[in-house]
């Protein structure tokens, strides 16, 4: 039993093999910009919006404002960065559904890619927020001793935000190819409805943790900075 | 449970290669429509609360006009019914001064008539007088009127010759006026009675229609004359009576 998509193979460009990880990040990433594509490719101001363009405003908005409830500001590049985290792990998330569809947030290097990514962009946002020094003196507040802690404690983010999401749902993939093998009518069926729930629910924690923690490297909207965030988890 | 970490850079330029598409295709084209709508819902609000405005100046302003004309209609009837009033009371007193002026037309033409049937009744009465004098003289005394005149006149000329005389001075020339030509056995007989009475004088007869009938003679400064005025002047009297108006004179005025 495969824990993991990475081990398969799907094709190689040259030496480097591409696994069904990739292939199926690719696939969702097709999919997510083909559907932008299509539902936003007539929008302009005189066309009375549609309901797919209304669902996609819904979602775009329902994602604004959640980043603007816990950063209590309205900047675009956190929506970029938070609502693409969201959109793309709930994609992958609810296609657990589909059979034969391995979905690349079970592999722990996606999600230690999008751990990776948050992680790095923290200190990104951060530092274009406060300037280098004010990120830097975050990490030394409310005392000095308080340094290898912080550090710490940064890192542990990217290791519990990777961990949680890739336990999640290869926890749900394996709990229902083992129900699958044992009772292969009715418990894998209950089992893809709750891992439904699961994913969206991790795409959601997954997201708004991301958000967190980039509202907590940012300056305040009031003040030039803050004091640094622990992990609410 | 391991991680490829090659798969790791890739899942990681792949997530940041979604960023970017979704930033290009999703976040922007949502996010541009949404403010253009907002702003076009803007403008719309703005024009809609501009013509709003002018909706409500326009009503201000009818609302005015309203009460203007409200107003001025109660000043316009007032001075219509005034000039009406003014109106109905110029007919009025037009119609009055037409009717005073019919009324003082028909009462001098009422007079007029009045006047002339008096004077034609005073002078048929005049003639009716005349004619039965002249018949009671013929019939009973075998006279005629202008035969009693003359000697009368004679008989009253004798008694006044010297008061004549008097009053002719330089004058020898005596006047007798008739009304109609004296038969000429009675002209005669007046010159003859004249001549006995003022010696010296001379008589001339002549006619005036005017005169009542009757003899008047004038001499110098003097005029005596036995006329029927006093009669007709009787006859007068009776026919006031009668009529309940005055007789006009030309008549009786001389005696």
């Amino acid at each position: 039993m495969q824990l993991t998509p990475d081990d398969q193979i799907v094709f190689m460009i040259g030496n480097l093999a591409i696994n069904r990880t990739i292939f199926n990040t690719w696939v969702i990433m097709a999919a997510l910009t083909v559907v932008s594509m299509l539902i936003t490719r007539q929008l302009r101001p005189d066309v009375p919006p549609n309901r797919w363009r209304t669902t996609l405003e819904v979602i775009v908005i329902g994602i604004q404002e959640q980043i603007s409830e816990v950063t209590q500001r309205r900047d675009p590049r956190l929506l970029h960065f938070a609502g693409t985290l969201f959109l793309f792990i709930v994609t992958a998330n609810v296609l657990t559904v589909v059979p034969g569809f391995d979905t690349p947030t079970a592999s722990l290097s996606t999600t230690v890619a999008l751990a990776l990514s948050v992680l790095a962009a923290v200190p990104m946002f951060g530092i274009g927020s406060r300037g280098l020094r004010g990120y830097l003196r975050t990490f030394i507040e409310p005392s000095v001793i308080m340094l290898p802690f912080n550090i710490i404690g940064e890192f542990s983010r990217g290791i519990s935000l990777a961990i949680r999401l890739y336990g999640n749902i290869m926890s749900g993939a394996v709990i229902a190819a083992i129900l699958l093998g044992i009772a292969p009518f009715f418990f894998p069926v209950a089992m893809d409805m709750l891992g439904l729930l699961t994913g969206v629910i991790q795409a959601y924690i997954f997201a708004v943790l991301a958000t967190v923690y980039i509202a907590a490297a940012i300056a305040p909207p009031d003040s030039d900075g803050g004091p640094h965030t622990e992990d609410p988890t | 449970m391991s991680i490829d970490w090659i798969t790791v850079a890739a899942q990681a330029l792949n997530f940041l290669v979604l960023v970017w598409l979704l930033r290009r295709f999703l976040y922007r084209p949502i996010l541009d429509g949404i403010d253009s709508r907002e702003k076009e819902i803007g403008e719309r609000m703005a024009e809609a609360a501009t013509i709003r405005q002018a909706a409500e100046a326009a009503q201000a302003d009818l609302d005015a006009r309203i009460a203007t004309l409200h107003a001025s209609r109660v000043d316009t009837l007032e001075a219509a019914h005034q000039s009406a009033e003014a109106e109905r009371e110029a007919m009025l007193a037009e119609a009055r001064r037409r009717l005073a002026v019919e009324q003082d037309e028909r009462e001098a033409q009422r007079a007029e008539e009045a006047r002339a049937y008096t004077a034609e009744l005073h002078r048929s009465g005049a003639e009716a007088l005349l004619s039965l004098t002249r018949k009671a003289l013929s019939d009973l005394a075998d006279e005629t009127l202008e035969q009693r005149i003359v000697s009368h006149s004679a008989h009253r000329l004798s008694a006044i010759a010297d008061q004549l005389r008097d009053a002719a001075g330089d004058t020898r020339e005596a006047v007798a006026f008739t009304r109609d030509p004296l038969p000429h056995s009675v002209a005669e007989r007046l010159r003859e009675e004249f001549a006995s009475i003022l010696p010296g004088f001379t008589l001339r007869l002549d006619t005036d229609p005017a005169l009542a009938a009757g003899l008047t003679l004038r001499l110098g400064g003097a005029q005596v004359a036995w006329t029927v005025d006093s009669y007709l002047d009787d006859l007068d009297a009776v026919l006031q009576d009668r009529t309940g108006r005055t007789v006009p004179s030309g008549f009786a005025n001389a005696s």
